[in-house]
Formats: structure tokens, C-alpha cells, sequence
């Protein structure tokens, strides 16, 4: 059941996230939106290595059933691509508000 | 296998050496060659293995794909090379960590590992765009990546729910499994729309024509030229583990429709060349989607020959005349530039017998009637926006370097001879006569529309945000109800 609600959490940042990415003119707006959005499918492919009543996937920790570590591993992969691509992201909002003077994505599209 | 897997390990350590050392041009010399050598010892094939233990391992193989790719791969890597050779030694580290990226998704058959290369190519791809920081090229990398970012995040959703459902993600074991229930159905829907924004298909990746036109001169040949291609993979993959033949055929209509359109009513000569390529994608997803994958891999190879002389020519003028408009540039071309885009232009048009002969031969080669109409259509709108480009070739004036035209020459030319050596298909007269009518049928076609104007939506981030999502949920909607 938690497993369920955390799928739907999932689902539902991701759609909040890119809701904000559509309507929202500024572009570090846009850019919590992708993060929002992003963390989204972390918290999916976590939520999905959930079994009910499953110890961590951690060896030595004891006896019975442990959950999936494969995308708890593939979520550490996800976790540092994102980092990335925010960072450059927003080094690329600093550049670009040097030059332009202005963050609002309708003024950056009209030259 | 281990000497491929070397041939991209060789890439990545040189590429950040390079960056260490700040001599990028010596390390991308010595990875090229150690990419020869490593592609010489595993050409042309090697069997599926597993990267690690089994069942956590990264199953890779050498096939078609990974062998065109690298090929592709390492000529265009030797051509920017030659011809860059010149510009600051931290753009030719990342151009080796690019290449090395792309040679390692062309033999990685494991859908995580191949977003994984898609993300850091991307990455890599925006930094070289914005490198010279004018502030047109850092819009268009930041749309990228913006675009690029919500397209990875419907790519992992779809992960999710193909690894859910199946325990697999090895493109192999997907194939063998066979599921195709409702989960594994949306699963397959998101991932074919995250990876279509990734290649730059149109209305998903309206990205595409901007940060290609933007780049720089040696950064829009291997965008264009390489990493369009990386996408094409992944979508063949994706072929390769679910049925999505019919989904591949309407985007394949979609972006070879919707990118002529826009090729025909650009001025900007680079950005043209943008449009173009996502039209050229037209035809590849057309061969993806009728089962013609050889056909398709040709015509990536093909497109990736010849695009790539086209916006090295393309750049190489621009630069020289310090204009982008193709009405200013028509007052005079560096004649290798010349030479070079009318190669080019030739080469993408189909003629022989270059290499766009063979690849539209072989991708034309026992279809149904209607997707042969409809190639040629495709081709008759290549032709047109081509034409276009008939004003630069009035003469050339002053010098420019021929090194990257001659080398690109070579190649497409090479590809062109060899489709007469291997292909029974080139020999149909039909072939013959269809080539030339195509090209000056795109002529008048050009000439009549010189004088029409019809109204074209721009394409804003926003717009193209929202088309990459309802298209994305179009997708995968039409595979629960089909």
C-alpha cells in the first residue's frame, strides 16, 4: 500500500513539475519544474524496488526477503545525471542573464 | 568484445587526460587511432556478452549498427580533426569524450546504460554548443537541455514501469520475454517519446534546428552528423524489444513533413540545414518502422556523410563572412565551400553516385507502393529546400581550407561505390531515372513556391514543451487502445 501511494506521489511531482516547466516564464522556475519533475522518477524507481515487509538490500543485514536493489543502483546513476544537468543549467541562466539581462524565456526567444 | 570495450575505455581516459593535461589535440590523435586499431580487431561483429556478472551485468554486442556507427564515428572524428585543428585544445577534449560516448551506446544493448549515454551525451553536446558564449548559441543550448531534461524523465518513467513488470533490461531478454501487457505498453510508449526527443524528432525535439544551426562550425558537424545518429540507435533498439513498427512509421511521416516545411521557409543557411536534418530523420524512422533496417543504417551512415560536409561547408562560410542570411552569403563563398555544399547537396538529394543513391536505393528496395510515393515525396521537399542553396554556387571568391571537404568527399563518395559493388538493387533502371526526375521535380517545386508565403507557428520553448508532452502522451495512449 505504501508502495501504491509512492508511485502515485511519483507520478504526481512529475506532472506538477512539468505543469510548472509549461506555464511559468522565468527560466529558474522552469528549471525547479525539470528538478521537480526529475525527482519524480527517482522516487518512481525507488518506489518500485518496495516489497512488502522487506529489509533494506544491504548484505549481512540479516534474514529474509530484502528488496530489489537494482534500481535502487540505477537511482544512484539517475541521482548524479541530474545533478549535473542542473548545474550546467543554471551556469547557463548566469551566462545568458550577463548577456541578455533578463531570465523571462518570451523576452529570450524575440532577438 | 574486450577490444571494443578497450577502443571506448581508450577514448574516455584520453578525452580526460586531455582535459587534465590541456593538450587536446595530441590525446584525440592518439584515442582516434586506438579506435582504429580497437574497431580493425573487433570488425565486423562480436556475439552478445555481459559487462560484470550475471544478472546485474550490461549485455553489449557488436552488430550492423555498432559497426556503421563506429565507422561514421571515427571518419568524423579524423575530418573535425583536420579541419579544427586550429581551435582551443578544450573543445577537441570533449569532442574525443563525445565520440567516445556515441562509440560506447553503439554496442551497449541495455536500456539503462543507453540513457545513461544519452544524458552525457547531451551534456557534453550543450557545453559545445554554448562554448563561444554568443548569446543566440546559449539560448539554443539551454533549450536543449531544458527539452533533452523532460525528455530523460519520461525515458526513466518508462524504465520503470518496462523493469516492473518484466525484471529485464537487457534489449535481448525484452525481445525474448515478449510481454506486452498494459504496463509494458505505456512503459514502451515513454520510452520511444524520451528517446525521440533525444533525436530531435519534430514536434518532440524542437530543439534540434536551433542548437545545430547555433554551434559552432566543427560541433554542428558531429551533432548532426553523430549524435542524431546515437538517437536513431536507441530507437532501433527500442524496435529491436517491443513491436512499435507503426508508432516509428507516423513520426517518421511527422518529422519528414513538418522539417521540409520549415527547411523551405528558412533563410537563416545553417538553421536550414537544422530543419533538413530533422526531415532526413523522416526517412531513417520510415526504414525503422517498415522493417527495413539495413536500409535505415545506410541511410544514417549516408545522411551522416553528407550532412556533415554540408554544415562543414556551411560553417566554414559563415565564419569567412561574418553573415548567416543565405541572400547575403550569395555575394560570395569561399570556393571550398562551394565545392562542398554542392557535394553535399548532391549527396543528399540522391544522385549518383553518391552515397544518398545507394542509401535511398537500398532504403526504397521492396516496399509497398504507398511508402515508396511517400519516399519520394520526401525526396522530391529534399530537392526543393536544397535548391535553395543554388544561389551561393554563383562563384566562389577568396580562399578557405579544403582539408574536411576533400576528406568528407572521399568518404561519401567511397560509400556511394561500394553500394555498386555489394547491391543488386542499384542496378533496376527504374533507380536511374527516379533519381534525376526527383531532383528537378524539387526544382520547379522550389521555383513555384519562390513566390507563395504560408503562415508557420514559431517554435517557442513553451510550444515545444508542450508539444514534446501531448505528443508523448499520444504515444503512449495509441499503443493501450491499439
Amino acid at each position: 500500500m505504501e508502495s501504491l501511494s509512492a508511485l502515485a506521489l511519483a507520478v504526481a511531482s512529475a506532472a506538477l513539475g512539468m505543469w510548472a516547466m509549461v506555464v511559468r516564464r522565468n527560466l529558474v522556475w522552469k528549471l525547479l519544474g525539470l528538478n521537480v519533475a526529475s525527482g519524480g522518477g527517482i522516487l518512481f524507481l525507488v518506489a518500485l524496488s518496495h516489497r512488502t515487509g522487506a529489509r533494506p538490500p544491504i548484505v549481512g543485514l540479516g534474514p529474509g526477503p530484502a528488496a530489489d536493489a537494482l534500481p535502487q543502483a540505477l537511482v544512484l546513476t539517475a541521482i548524479v545525471i541530474h545533478f549535473a544537468t542542473l548545474a550546467l543549467a543554471l551556469a547557463l541562466v548566469i551566462v545568458l542573464t550577463e548577456h541578455r539581462h533578463t531570465q523571462d524565456s518570451r523576452k529570450l526567444e524575440e532577438r | 568484445m574486450s577490444a571494443a570495450l578497450v577502443g571506448v575505455l581508450a577514448y574516455f581516459a584520453l578525452g580526460m587526460l586531455g582535459l587534465v593535461l590541456a593538450r587536446g589535440r595530441e590525446t584525440a590523435v592518439v584515442a582516434l587511432v586506438s579506435g582504429t586499431i580497437s574497431l580493425a580487431l573487433w570488425a565486423p561483429a562480436f556475439p552478445e556478452g555481459f559487462v560484470g556478472d550475471w544478472p546485474w551485468g550490461i549485455a553489449v554486442a557488436g552488430d550492423g549498427w555498432s559497426l556503421g556507427i563506429w565507422g561514421l564515428a571515427l571518419f568524423l572524428h579524423a575530418t573535425v580533426l583536420l579541419h579544427a585543428w586550429s581551435r582551443d585544445s578544450l573543445g577537441h577534449s570533449l569532442i574525443t569524450l563525445l565520440v567516445g560516448t556515441c562509440l560506447a551506446g553503439s554496442i551497449s544493448r541495455d536500456l539503462f546504460n543507453l540513457y545513461v549515454v544519452l544524458e552525457f551525451s547531451s551534456l557534453l553536446s550543450v557545453i559545445l554548443v554554448a562554448k563561444e558564449g554568443r548569446s543566440a548559441a546559449l539560448w539554443a543550448a539551454l533549450r536543449y537541455l531544458i527539452l533533452a531534461g523532460v525528455g530523460m524523465t519520461l525515458y526513466l518513467f518508462g524504465l520503470g514501469l518496462i523493469y516492473g513488470r518484466t525484471g529485464a533490461l537487457a534489449v535481448s531478454a525484452l525481445a525474448r520475454g515478449g510481454v506486452f501487457d498494459t504496463a509494458v505498453r505505456v512503459g514502451a510508449g515513454l520510452l520511444l517519446a524520451g528517446a525521440a526527443v533525444k533525436t530531435g524528432v519534430f514536434l518532440l525535439g524542437l530543439w534540434l534546428p536551433q542548437a545545430h544551426g547555433q554551434a559552432p562550425t566543427e560541433v554542428s558537424v558531429l551533432l548532426s552528423g553523430l549524435v542524431v545518429k546515437l538517437g536513431v540507435l536507441t530507437l532501433a533498439r527500442l524496435a529491436e524489444a517491443f513491436p512499435v513498427g507503426p508508432a516509428l512509421l507516423s513520426l517518421g511521416v511527422i518529422s519528414g513533413v513538418g522539417g521540409m516545411l520549415y527547411a523551405l521557409r528558412e533563410t537563416d543557411l545553417k538553421i536550414l540545414l537544422g530543419h533538413s536534418t530533422v526531415s532526413q530523420l523522416g526517412f531513417m524512422l520510415l526504414g525503422l518502422g517498415l522493417g527495413a533496417e539495413f536500409g535505415a543504417l545506410i541511410y544514417a551512415v549516408a545522411h551522416g556523410l553528407g550532412k556533415g560536409l554540408l554544415f562543414l561547408s556551411a560553417g566554414e562560410a559563415v565564419e569567412r563572412r561574418g553573415t548567416r542570411t543565405i541572400s547575403e552569403l550569395a555575394k560570395g563563398v569561399p570556393w571550398p565551400a562551394v565545392l562542398g555544399l554542392a557535394l553535399g547537396a548532391w549527396a543528399l538529394v540522391g544522385l549518383p553516385p553518391l552515397a544518398g543513391f545507394t542509401a535511398k536505393a537500398c532504403l526504397g528496395a521492396n516496399q509497398p507502393l504507398w511508402a515508396k510515393a511517400f519516399l519520394l515525396l520526401l525526396g522530391v521537399g529534399t530537392a526543393a529546400y536544397l535548391a535553395r542553396l543554388l544561389p551561393l554556387f554563383r562563384g566562389g571568391t577568396g580562399d578557405g581550407r579544403l582539408g574536411g571537404v576533400l576528406l568528407l568527399s572521399s568518404g561519401i563518395l567511397a560509400l556511394g561505390v561500394w553500394g555498386f559493388v555489394g547491391n543488386r538493387d542499384l542496378y533496376a533502371w527504374p533507380v536511374w531515372i527516379e533519381a534525376p526526375l526527383t531532383a528537378g521535380a524539387g526544382f520547379l517545386v522550389d521555383l513555384f513556391l519562390r513566390t507563395k508565403s504560408w503562415p508557420l507557428p514559431k517554435l517557442s520553448l513553451e510550444y515545444a514543451l508542450l508539444a514534446t508532452l501531448l505528443v508523448a502522451v499520444a504515444l503512449s495512449a495509441s499503443f493501450l487502445v491499439l
